[in-house]
């Protein structure tokens, strides 16, 4: 049977376009939007109800804000009920939200957030410094608090006056206001643990109910952020990415969030539809330990980063949904270094270098994979068969997801990770690649990488901070222990009238106050 | 217990003895699908156990220290025997408490939406597939070697050889996707329940048809068995109407035999849940159950199977039942 089980799966949403380009309605270009030309649909209108589509488990619900969300749709509606102090930006990487402003003292160690003015919880309460500082303290005070708000103590959270919180960070930190951007959901202060379900929020949207992961919120008519434009969001859990096209293709919802490339395919046919790609959400690098092992050698990671055919990888493995990689993370930020050149496939200097590294080419190669996101072993596959043609041999192991995080994840010489919540090149650089960060996958040690970015985390000057971060991108380029092929898009889909959806990656994708409905 | 009793004495409470055997059958039978299902429970316990990974691991987010992981792995229990789990586990069972998930909820909170919904699914598709098989299974024994019998021969086989995915794919395309007759998932509406009772049509069919593939050849079978019987064959020769003969002295023996096909379909359906729920997006237990296998949450798991394995244990009894009421009157 040539058939798959998946293939036959996908079926049922007509699945047919399957040589056919990837076309995304807008995003990167913004130019082909499906809204018909010339309709005066152009001007922003208020009304009508948004049924999103977003995905997640029934068994893995929770309605904590600073609780493990592993669901999408918990995500979702806790981010329109409650605001973080900062969102996700696209001209910079964080935005305002419920603090208004932020300023560093001299020393960048101790930061000043601003609360932004008639700011206030759904029963009318003003929001207060003591809100937002008993909130964070809970926050930091979860089992994964210390990696949520690194560098900050429990004590150093204060309130200053009623308007006024202070973060004091335990070392310099210039990107501080980085970390504010996505758990720092804002409750009423004392709020009881078994009263956290139904607690007011200070978010756009207003609980209208809650069911099995299921909403309806409407819209908060006082919002300080501005008029917010739906009358309301249904949130709709979906387990699987294919029910979710299929309900939006049969016009059940309105929005199929982070449905996925394959998804897209079987959409591209529908003219009433919109595929809305949302570039950089999603990096799946090959990991090379540094430390030891075979690919030690830089010479060896360089040769692999050569014999990667990344055009081939973005086309096949993302199905044309995503953009050639420069083994540079963080490709999303705006202090992204573009003018570092473009790596390309170049066999014969790859062949070379493995040869100067004296390289054992008669073995075969362990490649670790799982098949926890769509697209990743398959990448581990074709990238397999590409470097063959360096001369190296890689066998690909699929391993069971549990087993891969317990035994291979920051331990084996060769895996695939990915990452899909954060897009800063300091959020990568202080993850995973200072010699004593936590999730170092690929165990890099380079003193003065650790000394740029320490450097770069106490300068408060914007050029001699971005001379910095352009040089931790260059050893990042050069010697770190990523093979970075390629960027997957976030891909939502649409019906024809949904105006506005946000464009950003990851969890950027979750403010909905602007978007609107053209019907 | 060497006493015997004269026949037709009566027994304490004033039953009928005739009826005391079955009934102690009976009470046998359900403490022995207790048992069954305690096991089950165990070897729940015992395979979660077996799986790599652990729940703290599973619901933690990634990059947490191993300090908080042996913490969360404390506050979870998991550092105590799974024997000891599993017994305190059990011992809440009689009070309805089925413990709490690794991820802080009650099972019970969990469970008290979807299971009712894969309930109502299963119990239709059952009744829908018992419906369905009677009719298909006498229409065929009706016309004996016809046309329609070997046609219903062909299409029940293949109905029943068709996994639920297939049939759930082919009924989408065709009574949504193309006609538009039906909507293509279910959405939950505010009470926990499909938005439209609509929504129920396909999970339905899907389910029902490859059941109705397999009851309709037991009862097939069982009534051709039926019909070579001496009784049978002297109503026939008696010119009574084929379809007299068919419901008064064909259906009745055929009983026990359709009685433990269904009851084997209520397993076979149970199944089929976890596939046909996930692809419709109804909200039951089988979405429940394979996310929980996933997380390793224990609890949550041995919750589903307690429940499903109630409600199926209860059905097998009542086949049972059947099954001994049937051959009783026909031993008399």
């Amino acid at each position: 049977m040539g058939v798959t089980r998946r293939q036959l799966l996908w079926a049922g949403a007509g699945i047919g376009a399957a040589g056919a380009l990837a076309a995304c309605s807008s995003g990167t270009g913004g130019s082909k939007d499906a809204a018909p030309a010339g309709t005066a649909s152009s001007q922003p209108r208020a009304g009508g109800t948004l049924k999103v589509g977003a995905l997640g488990k029934a068994s893995a619900i929770t309605r904590d804000p600073h609780g493990t969300q592993a669901n999408e749709s918990d995500y979702l509606i806790i981010s329109l009920l409650y605001d973080t102090l900062a969102i996700p930006g696209t001209a910079t990487n964080t935005a305002p939200r419920l603090a208004a402003s932020w300023k560093p003292s001299e020393d960048l160690k101790t930061w000043r957030f601003t609360i932004a003015d008639g700011a206030a919880f759904h029963d009318g309460t003003p929001v207060t410094a003591d809100d937002v500082v008993w909130s964070l303290q809970r926050l930091r005070n979860t089992p994964a608090g210390k990696s949520r708000l690194p560098g900050i103590q429990p004590e150093g959270i204060k309130a200053e006056d009623a308007r006024t919180v202070v973060l004091v960070s335990d070392y310099p930190n210039a990107d501080l206001p980085l970390l504010t951007r996505l758990t720092t959901f804002v409750l009423k202060k004392d709020t009881k643990d078994d009263a956290i379900a139904g607690a007011p929020g200070t978010g756009p949207f207003k609980l209208d109910w809650y069911r099995d992961g299921n909403a309806r919120l409407v819209r908060n008519d006082t919002w300080y952020g501005g008029k917010v434009l739906l009358d309301a969001v249904e949130v709709r859990l979906f387990e699987s990415p294919q029910a979710m096209a299929n309900a939006l293709l049969a016009g059940q919802i309105d929005v199929a969030s982070n449905v996925g490339a394959v998804a897209a395919r079987t959409a591209e046919a529908r003219k009433d539809v919109q595929i809305l790609c949302r570039p950089n959400d999603m990096a799946m690098p090959i990991v090379m330990r540094t430390a030891d092992g075979p690919f030690a050698d830089p010479r060896v990671r360089e040769a692999l980063r050569l014999a990667v055919d990344r055009d081939a990888m973005v086309k096949q493995v993302l199905s044309g949904y995503g953009s050639v990689g420069n083994d540079i993370l963080g490709t999303g930020d705006p202090a992204f270094a573009k003018d570092i050149p473009q790596r390309k496939r170049d066999l014969a200097k790859a062949k070379q270098l493995l040869a100067d590294a004296g390289f054992d080419t008669s073995q075969t190669y362990d490649l670790i994979t799982t098949e926890d996101i769509s697209g990743l072993a398959e990448s581990a596959t074709l990238f397999a068969t590409q470097v063959r043609e360096a001369g190296v041999k890689i066998n690909v192991v699929k391993q069971d997801s549990k087993i891969f995080w317990d035994a291979t994840w920051l331990k084996s010489p060769l895996y695939t990770t990915y990452w899909g919540t954060n897009d800063s090149v300091v959020f990568f650089v202080s993850k995973t690649m200072l010699s004593d960060a936590g999730q170092n996958e690929a165990a890099f040690k380079d003193p003065a990488f650790d000394e740029a970015y320490r450097a770069a985390t106490a300068t408060a000057d914007a050029a001699e901070r971005g001379r910095l971060l352009h040089r931790l991108q260059e050893i990042e380029f050069a010697q770190s222990g990523y093979l970075l092929w390629g960027m997957a898009d976030g891909i939502d889909l649409a019906g024809a009238a949904v105006r506005d959806l946000p464009k950003l990656p990851g969890y950027g994708r979750v403010q909905l106050e602007k978007t609107w409905l053209a019907r | 217990m060497t006493t015997l009793q004269p026949a037709g004495a009566r027994a304490p409470h004033g039953l009928p003895a005739r009826i005391l055997p079955g009934a102690g059958r009976v009470a046998r039978q359900a403490a022995r699908r207790l048992v069954l299902l305690a096991v089950l429970l165990a070897g729940v316990f015992a395979a979660i156990e077996l799986f790599p990974g652990d729940a703290a691991g599973a619901t933690s987010d990634r990059g947490v220290t191993s300090a908080d992981l042996a913490a969360r792995r404390t506050a979870l229990g998991l550092d105590r025997p799974v024997a000891e789990r599993f017994w305190d586990w059990m011992t809440g069972l009689p009070t309805g408490d089925l413990g709490t998930t690794a991820r802080g909820r009650h099972v019970t909170d969990v469970l008290a939406g979807p299971f009712p919904n894969t309930l109502l699914l299963g119990t239709l598709a059952l009744a829908l597939s018992t419906a369905g098989a009677l009719a298909l299974g006498s229409w065929a024994t009706l016309r004996p070697g016809g046309r329609t019998d070997r046609a219903i021969d062909a299409l029940s086989t293949a109905a029943y050889a068709l996994p639920e995915f297939v049939v759930s794919v082919a009924l989408l395309l065709v009574l949504s996707q193309w006609t538009g007759w039906l909507p293509a998932v279910t959405l939950t509406g505010p009470d926990g329940r499909p938005e439209s009772w609509t929504m129920i049509v396909l999970p339905l069919l899907s389910l029902a048809i490859p059941q109705i593939g397999w009851n309709t050849r037991i009862v097939r079978g069982a009534l051709a068995d039926q019909a070579a019987l001496p009784h049978v064959q002297a109503a026939i020769l008696d010119g009574l109407p084929r379809r007299r003969v068919l419901s008064h002295h064909m259906l009745p023996g055929a009983l026990p035999a359709v009685a433990v096909g269904i009851a084997t379909s209520a397993g076979m359906l149970l199944g089929g849940t976890v596939v046909v729920e996930t692809l419709f997006n109804y909200p039951g237990i089988g979405a429940i159950l394979a996310g929980a296998i996933t997380d390793r949450d224990t609890p949550l798991v041995a919750g589903v199977v307690a429940a499903a394995g109630a409600a199926i244990s209860l059905l097998l009894l009542i086949a049972d039942l059947v099954r001994t009421t049937a051959l009783g009157d026909e031993r008399r």
